[in-house]
């Protein structure tokens, strides 16, 4: 189960909490493209995230991929070692610049 | 008048040469129009020669026996022989995704370093007649993923795995039941067995087997963009994995030291 919140702004911030897997993978892409409808620029919180696979992470990395050809600033911040742990063995770092992550 | 049959935009073969017999057999894949004396000799030479030998389209097109890539991959008594073709077609829609090449070099590289085998239905049979079943579930849709997690994260809890073990295992398990439920006809069946100090997990579905095709497609309306993301997970955490597929279905067996 993933619950979503989003805080609206001139940056929005979209804050994650539960699972990221194929059941919740449409509720990821649904509130993350309604929070980025306009913005330049946007942040993902994945401080409540519990668990994330390959089905969030490859979302994640088209979204990151697709807004950066469109000019528009998706980033990611509060990773916790649960998620950095799958983004490494996926080099998501690489894949998406480290640019896009906050905590650097 | 039946729909007219599509064709395979990519197709996964894997051959086994018996150093011993000399013999090849299809282990995956369409043995048609495929030269087997000469994909033996090929094996034979690798074996001798101790090499992990692949060969791409940027070599001669004469080794590749029109495939995009083959691999010749010498064991202790045989070589492996895994090839794909995809028939000019070669990397997913959206720059991010993986070609399906790198995805064959992934699978050739864990079958070298002894991490994967591909099985036919006697060796299938061996494997999974091994251990003591501890839990049994059926997978049929995704919000069912949830609790097979946490089946195996209880199980895992109750043998006290440690974190790290227990982390992974459930990762893995559940992108074995991801890929079944995207790939292998949305529905099927996970066990939990203890085979001496492992856990095995054998995830089964009666889908149309790993032939690519059904990899490059939108899955139920679920626009699924982590082709291959799954295998890489599975294979680089997990000690022993054994793939058997066909046209009746597929079977991953995921052995990991708890």
């Amino acid at each position: 189960m993933l619950h979503t919140r989003v805080e609206t702004g001139e940056i929005p911030v979209i804050y994650l909490e539960g699972e990221i897997d194929l059941d919740s993978v449409e509720t990821f892409r649904w509130v993350v493209s309604d929070a980025m409808r306009g913005a330049a620029e946007a942040v993902i919180d994945f401080s409540g995230v519990t668990f994330i696979d390959s089905s969030g992470t490859g979302l994640l990395v088209r979204f990151c991929l697709d807004y950066k050809a469109q000019g528009v600033q998706l980033k990611l911040s509060n990773i916790p070692p649960v998620v950095d742990d799958v983004f490494s063995m996926l080099k998501v770092r690489a894949l998406v610049g480290d640019e896009a992550f906050l905590d650097r | 008048m039946g729909m007219p049959a599509r064709k395979n935009p990519a197709t996964l073969q894997v051959m086994r040469y018996d150093a011993r017999r000399g013999t090849l057999k299809v282990i995956v894949g369409d043995p048609a129009n495929v030269p087997r004396e000469i994909l033996a000799q090929r094996a034979a030479e690798a074996m001798r020669a101790h090499s992990f030998i692949c060969h791409t389209t940027d070599d001669d097109d004469d080794a590749l026996f029109g495939a995009d890539e083959i691999c010749f991959i010498p064991r202790s008594d045989h070589c492996e022989i895994i090839s794909i073709h995809t028939n000019g077609w070669r990397h997913h829609h959206g720059d991010h995704r993986r070609s399906l090449v790198e995805i064959l070099n992934d699978l050739a590289a864990a079958v070298a370093r002894g991490t994967l085998s591909f099985v036919d239905d006697g060796e299938l049979a061996e494997v999974t007649a091994d251990g003591d079943e501890i839990f049994a579930c059926a997978v049929d849709d995704p919000a069912s993923l949830t609790q097979a997690r946490a089946a195996v994260v209880q199980v895992l809890d109750r043998l006290d795995v440690e974190p790290d073990a227990r982390r992974r295992l459930e990762l893995c398990v559940s992108e074995a039941t991801t890929n079944m439920l995207v790939h292998g006809g949305g529905q099927g069946t996970m066990r939990l067995l203890l085979v001496g100090d492992r856990l095995r997990a054998i995830v089964a579905d009666r889908g149309p087997g790993l032939n690519f095709l059904n990899w490059t497609e939108e899955a139920g309306g679920v626009n699924q963009p982590s082709m291959g993301y799954g295998y890489k997970i599975i294979l680089d955490n997990l000690e022993r994995v054994y793939l058997h597929t066909g046209d009746e279905g597929t079977t991953l067996v995921l052995d990991r030291t708890i």
